[in-house]
């Protein structure tokens, strides 16, 4: 319903660059999370677009429409805090129904809004309570159903389900696409957690000091990561990160592992000769046969069954040590020595000193080209 | 559809801009502030005039004439002198008063909290009405604090009106009004005090001297030093208990600087003299104060960093 | 604390028995001399047991005393209207100045803020008759001399500081967030203002509001100078009785009693608040 262009966007405290000169676009009805570690810029980029801050430079327009210069209760944005910012001094009601009373609407819409979004999101039963009478779970619901109640057509949620336990985080993470498809709603989400970055967005953005380092769809952002933080950001357990240094023979490029050569049969040109880092994702190795190609020694070290995988911690020849998952219920060693294997496809390599990948397919740097 | 929502709500006729805003809402306030700030410079400006009011024809700019008098009046050196004895001796002995309450009521208990409300009662009382209630007490023909003294062998003691006497009893009644101040002060901060240096020495069992001095008291200078510095400030100015128990006297015993500046001013009409005293009074003042805000400030942020 | 020994606790009770009877003494001392007869008071030894009289509340409050000589006019119910106006209004006015005031200072960074702020608290550390002599003399000129609005002008040096410095403290401590979330709904700033910054810090408001009262009900030396006996408060009229009707102690008594009592009450229902209004916040927590 509402796109939202941001342009150039500068924002200093003191002499601190918060946000250096972001561009960044979100259609209409998307959902892009902005994912990164605390102080990336995330929460100031949310409040520049919901005018409690203002930029130093650049432009800010939603829905087309230039809003720079605009205070915050014209701008007809839904948000949601992370520390749920509720009123204290307010019913749960109250609390929801502001922004419906902004708007002069009669007691009777406003009573059946707050009432629709209440039982939406199941807190019907506790809206004549205060906020200090609320469980965590049922503030968190409180000031989602108050950024929700308006129906606005840009809406801002700022690590929403960073205070709740993890069984609620567990159940939002399930619902809230849903919610928020259902609402048709342009939608910003911030969040450090990875998981709910990958299940909620249609793009993430991933930033890191006041800059969006790479955008994509998650999936582009998990298979062909920018570069090593964002590998290892993204993905649990965390990726394998190994030095090697590429060459080439007759059969293509290939790097040592254990004195085994492991063909790489997606890897760039650029990284022969070079130091890398190899970043192997534990779901990328599989357990084989000794006679198989590639196949590396190693000896198992732990296994640890997750829910729906089971991690298992080997270590190579040479004393390095790997993650190895393999979904549950699959055949696996437990103990002793064993062979590994790389998916030589989904290897990923990565320059030693700068971080970034090195790859051909640039896809997830053009996609992100304003950003860059 | 969104679109047409947003241009709905569009600012419409009169708005404040962002920038103007806090200047607006701190204006009025402001203007209070410039009202008191030119009878400030008026005073400056006296302060370096020959201006009687007796003798409104004869003012004329007498430049340092007023300040240079004063090196070489010996009233001037016992107001000086009084004031800053005044001072020393009620910030002291409110500081050792104050800290001992305090510390006698540190614990917290019914009875404890009990009694330093109590003791705000006192500090709530109009300083000029304190040394009222004194003067009736202490009144020669009968008064309750006279009839004492002659019972403890002090015929005819006689408190404010003697010249000897004078000070101990002005500063007796400034310790009444102000040692619950320093009391209350010390008793928050002392409160606040973690608890575990204490608890640790305990154990040991280290000596309580050792401990006052070498935690505590390190510990609770900071609230110390806000109390004393906020005291000096208010005792060296002080006027109402003076004023209202003995006008300065007997004679010019207690003549200290706002008391010889008022006297100045409405009894001798000379207002340049007076003028040029608030001047200096103003600066010892001001030295002071900037000391006390710089300390006041670190204090408020960490009381805020706890918080 | 726990291993005191009995003759510790002995000795710490007489300390605070003694503290107690020396801050109280003078108090309950003047509240049973107003209800003694003048005959009484001046009794040798003084008299701890006595026959109550009201006869120098009723004098007070009527304004006609009865003495041997003829009857006296007191106008001292006059001197505590002055103050409770006086006082009131003062509070009122610093409020409406100080509130909005604190908010900026608070809410808004702004160039220079730090600065005003601090002129306006070192108001409450200068000389008081550095800026009233002056001020007696601009007064005459403008009229505003023995007046009650130019005593409320003055009252604000008092006011002011107290309310900006401990109202800015109480809005500093609501989260912006808070507010930032009703501007979003869609509220003007000023509604933000109304409907979430004033109630939140509603508390501290009342707290510094009842402590700038205090401190105008106490205050002496500006009406001292700025004011003549129909606008004096208690604490100016009861020292001007005391020189007028001599050797009336009964009634002064009274007089004294009627003039605390005010803020002895607003204390002691507001001691909550009193440390840190009393040290601007300094202690606060």
């Amino acid at each position: 319903m509402a796109s939202l262009e941001l342009r150039n966007i500068v924002k200093r405290y003191k002499s601190q660059t918060v946000l250096d000169n972001l561009s960044l676009t979100v259609a209409d009805g998307e959902t892009l999370v902005l994912f990164g570690p605390s102080g990336a810029g995330k929460t100031v980029l949310l409040r520049l677009v919901a005018g409690v801050i203002d930029p130093d430079e650049g432009k800010i327009l939603i829905g087309g429409e230039d809003m720079t210069d605009l205070d915050a209760e014209f701008r007809g944005v839904g948000m949601a805090f992370q520390n749920f910012a509720l009123f204290p001094h307010m019913t749960a009601f109250d609390n929801i129904a502001t922004p419906l009373q902004a708007k002069h609407s009669s007691q009777g819409t406003i009573k059946t809004g707050v009432e629709s979004v209440a039982k939406l999101l199941k807190i019907g039963h506790v809206l004549s309570h205060k906020p200090r009478a609320l469980s965590n779970g049922q503030k968190q619901r409180t000031a989602l159903a108050r950024a929700l109640v308006g129906s606005p057509p840009l809406l801002l949620l700022d690590d929403p389900l960073r205070n709740v336990d993890a069984k609620l985080r567990f159940e939002m993470r399930l619902e809230l696409p849903r919610l928020l498809a259902d609402r048709g709603a342009t939608v910003i989400y911030v969040t450090q957690d990875y998981k709910e970055a990958m299940a909620l967005g249609d793009r993430i953005a991933v930033m890191s000091q006041g800059v969006v380092k790479q955008l994509g769809t998650p999936e582009q952002i998990y298979r062909e990561p920018a570069n090593v933080e964002i590998a290892r950001l993204f993905g649990d357990p965390t990726i394998n990160l190994l030095d090697v240094k590429p060459a080439r023979d007759a059969k293509g490029i290939y790097v040592g592992l254990s004195n085994v050569q492991v063909h790489l049969a997606g890897a760039h040109e650029a990284a022969v000769g070079r130091d890398c880092v190899i970043g192997l994702r534990p779901e990328a190795l599989a357990f084989v046969d000794e006679r198989t190609p590639g196949a590396i020694p190693v000896t198992v070290e732990a296994e640890t069954p997750l829910n729906e995988k089971i991690v298992t911690l080997v270590r190579t020849v040479r004393g390095r040590e790997i993650l190895v998952s393999r979904p549950s219920g699959t055949p696996g060693q437990s103990e002793g020595k064993v062979y590994i294997a790389v998916d030589s496809k989904s290897a990923l390599l990565f320059d030693r000193t700068s971080g970034e990948r090195i790859g051909s397919k640039n896809v997830v740097n053009l996609r992100s080209g304003e950003a860059a | 559809m969104t679109a047409a929502t947003i241009q709905r709500n569009r600012p419409s006729g009169f708005r404040i801009s962002k920038r103007v805003l806090p200047y607006l809402l701190s204006l009025p306030a402001l203007l209070v502030c410039i009202g008191i700030l030119i009878p400030f410079l008026t005073s400056v400006v006296y302060s370096f005039q020959r201006y009687r009011l007796s003798q409104p024809w004869a003012r004329q700019f007498n430049w340092g004439d007023n300040y240079i008098s004063f090196f070489t009046d010996p009233k001037f050196w016992n107001t000086l002198q009084v004031s800053l004895l005044y001072a020393g001796i009620t910030v002291v002995l409110e500081l050792l008063l104050g800290l001992g309450i305090a510390m006698l009521l540190q614990k917290r208990s019914t009875l404890n909290n009990f009694i330093s409300i109590m003791l705000l009662m006192p500090l709530m009382t109009a300083p000029a009405l304190a040394a009222l209630m004194w003067k009736l007490m202490t009144n020669p023909g009968f008064g309750v604090l006279s009839y004492l003294a002659s019972l403890i062998g002090l015929q005819d003691f006689r408190w404010a009106s003697s010249p000897s006497t004078a000070l101990l009893t002005v500063v007796l009644v400034d310790i009444w009004v102000y040692t619950p101040f320093i009391m209350i002060l010390l008793l928050a901060g002392l409160r606040s005090l973690p608890t575990q240096p204490f608890e640790a020495a305990a154990l040991d069992g280290v000596p309580r001297s050792f401990v006052f001095f070498r935690i505590t008291l390190p510990m609770l200078t900071p609230y110390i030093l806000t109390a004393t510095l906020f005291r000096l400030l208010d005792s060296i100015q002080q006027f109402d208990i003076i004023y209202a128990m003995t006008q300065g006297g007997p004679g010019d015993t207690l003549t200290v600087f706002q008391v010889e500046a008022y006297l100045n001013f409405f009894q001798s009409t000379n207002v340049g003299r007076s003028a040029a005293l608030m001047i200096i009074l103003w600066a010892i003042t001001y030295f002071l104060s900037n000391i006390f805000i710089k300390n006041w400030l670190r204090l408020r942020e960490r009381a805020r960093g706890q918080a | 604390m726990e291993h005191t020994s009995l003759l510790e606790r002995i000795l710490r009770g007489i300390a605070l028995a003694l503290v107690v009877i020396f801050f109280m003494f003078p108090i309950v001392w003047i509240l049973m001399m107003s209800f003694q007869t003048n005959e009484t008071i001046l009794r040798i030894p003084p008299q701890l047991v006595f026959e109550p009289t009201l006869a120098n509340y009723t004098a007070l409050i009527t304004g006609k005393l009865m003495t041997a000589a003829g009857t006296l006019d007191i106008a001292f119910m006059r001197n505590l209207w002055n103050s409770v106006f006086l006082s009131v209004t003062s509070v009122a006015v610093a409020l409406l100045l100080g509130v909005p005031a604190a908010y900026a200072f608070a809410r808004h960074k702004f160039r220079g803020s730090e600065d005003i702020a601090f002129t306006l608290l070192s108001f409450r550390f200068a000389p008081a008759l550095l800026v009233l002599l002056p001020l007696t003399l601009y007064f005459q000129k403008l009229g505003l001399a023995n007046t009650y609005i130019g005593l409320i002008w003055v009252y604000q040096l008092i006011c002011l500081p107290l309310i900006l410095w401990i109202v800015r403290g109480y809005f500093e401590d609501i989260p912006a967030d808070i507010e930032y979330a009703y501007r979003i709904a869609g509220h003007s700033w000023f509604a933000t203002f109304r409907k979430i910054a004033l109630p939140l810090a509603g508390p501290g408001i009342a707290a510094a509001g009842l402590l700038a009262f205090i401190f105008a009900w106490n205050n002496f030396v500006f009406a001292l100078v700025l004011a003549s006996a129909d606008k004096q408060p208690v604490t100016v009229g009861a020292l001007a009785f005391i020189t007028s009707s001599g050797i009336q102690y009964g009634q002064i008594s009274a007089a004294i009693v009627l003039s605390i009592t005010p803020t002895l009450a607003l204390a002691l229902y507001a001691q909550r608040y009193l440390v840190e209004g009393l040290s601007l916040g300094a202690v606060k927590g």
